[in-house]
């Protein structure tokens, strides 16, 4: 049961965000493109939606800070790294150059996949593949040489 | 500077080709996951968090996202 109110929750809140998303435009990755063209016909929507979204982040952050157990009785968990390392960069840097050439990031893309068009679908599939491959890439590389480097 | 209106699910505008779009998405997927968050993960909710570890990455794949749209609408 308490399971089940976890799942609708779930659902709930990722409706929530893919209906932000879509309000504000922000499944388009013509806006997106249009933000990160600074010297085009700069378009702020992006930062104005981001700015938006982390002022309400802030108080619900700074609440979910103090507490250990979620308002369903789950267990509430914060990431707590602190490591600002090359693969945060790296990885960043990546990501950022995708994001422009494309114009989507994960959340819009899977919300725009529901348009049916085909691009945002193979976008879609490229992306779970990149995901895929770098699991299985970390997995079998990086794993057996750290376990090497470290031997428990 | 140019608020384009967003129109309520409007059709998703999307540029590149259909092998760009492939390479986008493959940079995308390894990025996020290597750099452990995205647009979402560290510019909201780490942001919010005042994390200085998703301030680095949001600044990171904004000032790359800022170039390689500098690079294709500019330059080529």
């Amino acid at each position: 049961m308490n399971n089940t109110i976890h799942r609708i929750s779930e659902f709930l809140v990722g409706l929530l965000f893919g209906l932000g998303l879509i309000l504000s435009g922000m499944t388009d990755p013509g806006k997106v493109v249009g933000f990160l063209d600074l010297f085009g016909s700069w378009d702020p929507s992006l930062a104005l939606v981001m700015g938006g979204a982390i002022a309400v982040g802030f108080f619900a952050f700074s609440l979910a800070k103090k507490r250990t157990m979620n308002f369903l009785g789950g267990l509430l968990r914060l990431p707590n790294s602190q490591v600002i390392d090359r693969r945060l960069v790296i990885g960043s840097l990546m990501f950022g150059a995708g994001w422009g050439i494309a114009g989507f990031c994960p959340g819009p893309a899977l919300v725009s996949m529901a348009s049916g068009q085909p691009k945002a679908l193979l976008f879609v599939l490229a992306m779970l593949a990149g995901m895929v491959g770098y699991e299985l890439l970390d997995r079998f590389i990086h794993a057996p040489r750290k376990a090497k480097l470290n031997p428990s | 500077m140019t608020l384009a209106p967003a129109g309520f699910a409007s059709e998703p505008r999307i540029d590149a080709g259909f092998w760009t779009v492939i390479a986008a998405g493959l940079l995308v997927g390894i990025g996020t996951r290597y750099a452990s968050g995205c647009t979402s993960g560290h510019g909201v909710c780490g942001l919010s968090r005042l994390s200085p570890r998703s301030l680095v990455a949001t600044l990171s794949f904004m000032g790359a996202g800022f170039f390689i749209v500098y690079i294709v609408r500019h330059i080529v």
